[in-house]
């Protein structure tokens, strides 16, 4: 069991076009895109945006189609769930109706808006994550975001925890099913409440560790600021470029479907 | 350094942080993490069999969310406390393990983080009853429902007072009362006795 989002970035995006840009600059375009898409409940807009944004990722990161689209699978299957539940509820001018169900259009409409929002956001995410290296970008945050060191060091301990946790947890797991009762077929407990237990005993084992770990961190003076950096991670005008260019794109696309007569806002859940 | 006078009870606003409790919000943020992460490996699979039910079946699990923000109160008793915890929990989620929310995950975060920490903060941090736990829960719960009402559509649809009810109960017991459990069951194994909830029950011995 490994967790796919750790480790430094594997394959051809590390040392891609969007691998070198600065991490907190990417992070911050993530933000601002969802936070514009997270106004917008139309299915145009978001379509127009999501091909554009495909389109940049696989550009910018050289990734295989086939890899881009399993990870796009836990997106699209969220996206379903939403799709279909507005579809099957939402009140409106019936568009399709059997036995207790019935389908609205307005129901198709902001089904359509929010599975699409949420791929324009995945593909994103997608991109920034096989490109970002979790430590460059705590490194980052504390350079040009501002973060407290102390805040920056005890995030960048607990990603070190969260990397061995893997192996910790199968040590609980293993640790449990040696000493509990097992099921008939003579497999361990896969019970609720056996997850419980595991989970509990993680949380002890953890809030310990993270006292030993703060101790350190404090004897290293680590606790102390302001403090100097060794390695930098610049800011670029490439990134700036980056930024302009992304920024530029959403406007114009959201402007021209408002001018097209797309774009719809918060109302359309009320109408 | 961390010497507290007996008698001493209220939050202290004013002392800087310590990396000690920085580090607790942290690790809980990662212990809660990873245990998302594992659960929902389970859950994606889960709500995709189940169609349309899927997204309602959220609601029933949407508590245990809100679980981090009680907990680093309880332990550390100062203001903010669960805010910091829920929006670092985020990050962690956000950053190193790839939630499909994405950072929205931030704002929804520091949403339900300010409503789980209203009863303690109406409190002074003083009181740690079933009751203020409870209400922790309903607040948080609360409070991101409205939000995420707007956010995920769920406002006009014929099932909003469903979800709203499942979504209250759910923070109310996952969220608050399942804290509270969590809370004593760590203070009895000892390993909190050098942060604040420690402190206060050692006063509380000289005292009585």
């Amino acid at each position: 069991m490994s967790i796919p989002a750790l480790g430094p970035p594997a394959g051809r995006a590390a040392g891609s076009v969007l691998a070198r840009r600065n991490p907190t600059v990417k992070l911050m375009l993530l933000f601002v895109v969802s936070a514009v898409l997270a106004v917008i409940f139309d299915p145009v807009t978001p379509a127009v945006l999501y091909v554009l944004a495909a389109a940049a990722v696989i550009a910018s990161t050289g990734m295989e189609l086939t890899r881009l689209a399993l990870l796009h699978l836990p997106f699209i299957g969220f996206g379903l769930g939403v799709f279909l539940v507005n579809a099957l509820s939402r009140p409106g001018d019936v568009w399709w109706t059997a036995g207790p169900l019935r389908i609205t259009v307005e129901g198709l409409s902001v089904g359509g808006s929010l599975a699409l929002r949420t791929l324009v956001i995945g593909v994103l995410a997608i991109g920034f994550i096989t490109s970002t290296d979790g430590v460059r970008l705590m490194h980052s945050l504390h350079q040009q975001g501002r973060l407290g060191p102390r805040v920056t060091y005890a995030v960048l301990a607990g990603y070190r925890m969260l990397q061995e946790m893997p192996r910790e947890w199968q040590t609980i797991r293993h640790a449990h099913a040696v000493r509990a009762p097992l099921r008939p077929d003579g497999a361990p407990s896969r019970s609720p409440l056996a997850f419980g237990r595991g989970a509990f005993a993680l949380l002890v084992i953890s809030v310990r560790k993270g006292e030993r770990m703060a101790l350190s961190l404090e004897s290293r003076g680590l606790g102390l600021s302001p403090r100097t950096t060794w390695r930098r991670v610049p800011l670029t005008g490439a990134d700036w470029a980056m930024a302009a260019g992304v920024l530029g794109v959403l406007a114009t696309v959201v402007v021209t479907s408002r001018m097209l007569g797309h774009l719809r806002g918060v109302e359309a859940l009320l109408s | 350094m961390n010497s507290t006078a007996p008698g001493r009870q209220h939050a202290r606003i004013r002392d800087p942080w310590t990396l000690r409790d920085l580090v607790l919000l942290v690790v809980l943020g990662v212990v809660f993490g990873f245990l998302y992460w594992v659960f929902v490996q389970a859950w994606t699979a889960l709500s995709i069999a189940m169609g349309p039910a899927g997204d309602l079946s959220q609601h029933v699990l949407a508590g245990s969310w809100l679980l981090v923000a009680p907990l680093a109160i309880a332990i550390i008793r100062r203001p903010f406390a669960g805010i910091l915890a829920e929006v670092l929990a985020s990050v962690i989620e956000v950053v190193f393990l790839g939630s499909a929310v994405g950072p929205l995950l931030f704002i929804a975060a520091a949403i339900q983080g300010v409503g789980s920490e209203l009863p303690f903060a109406a409190t002074r941090y003083r009181r740690y009853t079933w009751l203020i736990y409870a209400l922790s829960g309903l607040l948080g719960a609360g409070l991101v429902f409205c939000y995420s009402a707007v956010l995920s559509g769920w406002i006009g649809q014929d099932l909003l007072v469903v979800r709203l009810v499942i979504h209250l109960t759910s923070g109310v017991i996952l969220g608050g009362l399942l804290a509270k459990v969590v809370v004593d069951g760590l203070a009895r194994t000892g390993v909190v006795d050098n942060y604040a909830i420690g402190r206060r029950v050692e006063a509380d011995r000289v005292i009585h």
